[in-house]
């Protein structure tokens, strides 16, 4: 219950930020620069004076948002490639899981790092990054749950009973299989923020003046010794989202299998 | 057999008692032995020809593994010091007389170090066929005549007034073996031959570390340390935390953090202001749309706010600048021909048509230029500019407005900062029509600013040079191409343990730091 309040308050913030919050994130004011948490800042003020609980609660759509998307994209492909392995041809199989280990095998801050330094720094490229690190992943759960079941009974009456390929994909195999990994990708959101917000610290992320959960925490540690504030505003919301995900991931794998909950 | 078991209680016990341990045992900047520097540099080696050097840190490298024949004197006034030759005098005008120190040897058994190589490496630098971008610190030469083994004459067309600040005391006084480079190619790239410094390159590992080692064949004064330790960080916040974890030994730091650090130095350390020859600007390329036009260059020049800027980046800890020259020099300004008025700015781009505009920065990744960059976005955006900030590794950013390269021709905005010689000409150097495409990346061409340039290399006259100066200034203030910030100062910091070499504007020279 604990992770699914606090992904609802990550996410209302991010929905709601111009609601919450007046101050806009980008509107610069030196003079009001380094200020502690105060009722006019709630989070206080960066080296720019700018207003951290508003760059923050932005942040947070530039961080769900790659998260979402990304995770989304690579669920849909890692089925689709899982499905295809599994209940394809032999020959097809073994292409693909080369292919799978293939990318797997790259380290992801190497991987982010070539493919930034190919088409520039953007938030398309880190989601890149995220679809190409996870999809093998994704797909070779899919591909080892569908083997199991190619040879089920209700999979063989099924298709004595008429039913094509992808009818059996996606009647029968599908939902037997797609629990597993929806547990797995909610866990995987905080990676992904993580990822994202790696990106940005290293200045290969978002572009600026665009508020970003890990630029502001690298604006943190430049400005650590005038002012602590902006390192806990950079840090804070990542800290609680991957703990909101992972709560969020153990509820999930309670509800789609109980038997785990039971033995916990 | 006797058992050892580790209780919860037992282990933070110990990892209390170690965590004491290590807090009691002071921390040793140096090795054990004393012997090992370790420094920051802001950017990895890339070169390390002493005709083609990228930046400030190889150039301190190159003159310590190249002997060169002055280098500038340590301390808090300019001059220079003889490392390579025993006596080297004026004689009128146009003559310089030389004689090198007997003994100093070229590594890898290319022989004794002669006239002739001095002879080879000062033409190799001015021949038009190298094309060398430092071709114009020996713009006056005639030719170098050998002597004997040992001395020479430098023969001058014609006056060179900035011959002993800006020429023989950088590494265009470097001298390279003629024989290693004849047979092993004309250009020195990262792995040096024929090295004869007081320190030798030891080891370069990319992006993590360059080590000197003290040159067993230098027979003159020993460099202060068996090695020096040479570290890549780009950013000099990061630098400052290294150097608190005791990682360094000697850092430049932010000139942000400079009141914070002078108010409280940490422990065993000496915190250091020196005043900068550096100089920090804006820069609109010309040749590339929409800036092409000269009135949305000029928008650009009264849209930012310099002040603001400054004082954003730098804390309040420099002060705005106002051309290339820094405060002291002949040519330094008190003013620029343009002013912040954004509703000029907004009337100007209304008059060419100009909106929607967008348009790119680009900028080292550095968090200073970031902080300033951020606010001229803002000031941009308040005239209706709406700007891109690209942020660069410094082995990329030193390359961006090339001629070599393809980016020149995309290149739109870029904050640049450059570090000068202590003469006016090793600022207007970078700016002539022949630098375009090598350093004067804003692409500023002006046949009068050549001929200024060209004049004032041989006046004399301080008075007459500050004139020139300030007029040069001036046409690159109306050519719209700069929008000068400011000249920063140099903070820099280190272990009371040591005594750094440092030219009076801070920069550091390897080869004369020495412990305490």
């Amino acid at each position: 219950m604990f992770g699914v309040v606090l992904v609802l308050l990550m996410i209302g913030g991010a929905v709601f930020a111009d609601l919450l919050v007046a101050a806009e994130p980008n509107r610069i004011s030196p003079r009001d620069r380094f200020q502690g948490p105060s009722l006019a800042h709630l989070m206080g003020t960066d080296q720019l004076g700018r207003d951290l609980f508003s760059r923050v609660l932005h942040g947070g759509r530039i961080a769900l948002s790659v998260a979402l998307i990304s995770i989304a994209a690579s669920l849909v492909i890692g089925v689709v490639l899982g499905l295809i392995a599994g209940y394809g041809p032999r020959w097809l199989d073994n292409l693909m899981i080369l292919l799978f280990d293939a990318i797997k095998s790259f380290p992801t801050v190497m991987l982010a790092l070539a493919l930034v330094t190919l088409f520039g720094p953007s938030l398309t490229a880190v989601m890149v990054v995220v679809v190409l690190v996870n999809v093998p992943g994704y797909a070779r759960i899919i591909r080892t749950q569908t083997l199991a079941l190619k040879s089920a009974q209700f999979v063989t009456a099924a298709q004595s009973m008429g039913a094509g390929t992808a009818r059996v994909l996606r009647a029968h195999v599908l939902p037997n299989v797609i629990g597993p990994l929806l547990i797995l990708a909610s866990m995987d959101i905080p990676v992904v923020i993580a990822i994202e917000a790696g990106m940005s610290f290293l200045g290969l992320g978002v572009r600026p003046p665009t508020p970003s959960w890990g630029a502001i925490l690298n604006d943190g540690f430049t400005a650590i010794r005038d002012t602590p504030w902006i390192a806990i505003a950079g840090g804070l919301p990542i800290i609680l989202t991957t703990l909101g995900f992972t709560f969020l991931g153990e509820t999930l794998r309670d509800v789609f299998d109980p038997r785990l909950k039971a033995r916990g | 057999m006797k058992q050892h078991t580790m209780t919860r209680r037992s282990f933070l016990a110990a990892a209390g008692a170690f965590g004491a341990a290590t807090m009691a045992v002071p921390r040793f900047a140096l090795s054990q032995d004393g012997s090992v520097l370790t420094v920051r540099s802001y950017s990895d080696l890339q070169v390390l020809d002493p005709a083609f050097r990228l930046s400030l840190p190889e150039d301190d490298i190159i003159r310590s593994i190249f002997a060169p024949m002055v280098i500038p004197q340590a301390g808090d006034t300019w001059g220079w010091k003889a490392i390579a030759v025993d006596s080297i005098d004026q004689l009128d005008d146009v003559t310089i007389a030389f004689t090198l120190k007997d003994n100093i040897g070229f590594t890898d058994g290319y022989g004794q170090m002669t006239a002739e190589d001095v002879k080879f490496s000062i033409e190799r630098i001015a021949d038009p066929a190298m094309e060398s971008p430092y071709a114009g610190d020996w713009s006056a030469l005639k030719e170098v005549e050998v002597k004997d083994k040992l001395s020479g004459l430098i023969h001058l067309k014609n006056k060179f007034v900035p011959l002993w600040s800006t020429t023989l005391p950088t590494p265009a006084s470097c001298i390279l073996s003629k024989r290693a480079m004849e047979e092993l190619g004309d250009k020195i790239t990262t792995q040096p031959v024929a090295q004869s410094g007081q320190y030798i390159l030891a080891d370069w590992q990319p992006k993590q570390k360059t080590v000197l080692r003290r040159n067993p064949d230098w027979a003159h004064e020993p460099g202060g340390f068996d090695e020096i330790h040479i570290l890549p960080i780009e950013d000099p916040a990061t630098a400052e935390r290294g150097f608190e974890a005791g990682d360094l030994d000697y850092t430049w730091t932010s000139v942000s953090s400079l009141p914070r650090l002078k108010a409280d130095p940490p422990a065993g350390s000496v915190v250091l202001e020196k005043p900068s020859l550096a100089y920090v600007w804006l820069g609109i390329n010309q040749d590339v749309a929409p800036f092409d036009n000269p009135n949305i260059r000029r928008a650009v020049q009264h849209a930012v706010d310099r002040q603001g800027v400054v004082d954003a980046a730098y804390f309040g800890a420099a002060s705005v600048g106002n051309g290339i020259i820094a405060p002291g020099l002949p040519g330094s300004r008190s003013s620029v021909t343009y002013d912040y008025d954004p509703d000029k700015a907004r009337a100007l781009l209304e008059q060419e048509g100009a909106t929607n505009l967008s348009v790119t920065l680009d900028i080292l990744n550095q968090s200073e230029r970031l902080t300033a960059a951020q606010v001229i976005q803002a000031n941009l955006a308040d005239v209706g500019i709406s700007c891109e900030i690209k942020q660069n590794d410094s082995g990329t950013f030193w390359t961006l407005g090339s001629k070599d390269g393809d980016y020149w021709n995309k290149l739109q905005l870029i904050l640049s900062r450059y570090s000068m010689q202590p003469d006016p000409s090793w600022a207007t150097v970078w700016f002539t029509p022949e630098q375009v495409g090598v350093w004067n990346w804003e692409r500023f061409n002006n046949a009068e600013y050549k001929a200024l340039h060209e004049q004032g290399l041989v006046e004399s006259d301080n008075a007459k040079r500050d004139e020139i100066y300030k007029k040069m200034q001036g046409l690159m203030d109306e050519s719209g191409c700069y929008v000068f910030l400011t000249h920063e100062v140099v903070g820099a910091i280190h272990r009371d343990t040591i005594v750094p070499g440092l030219k009076p504007n801070g920069e550091s020279l390897f080869s004369e730091f020495k412990a305490a």
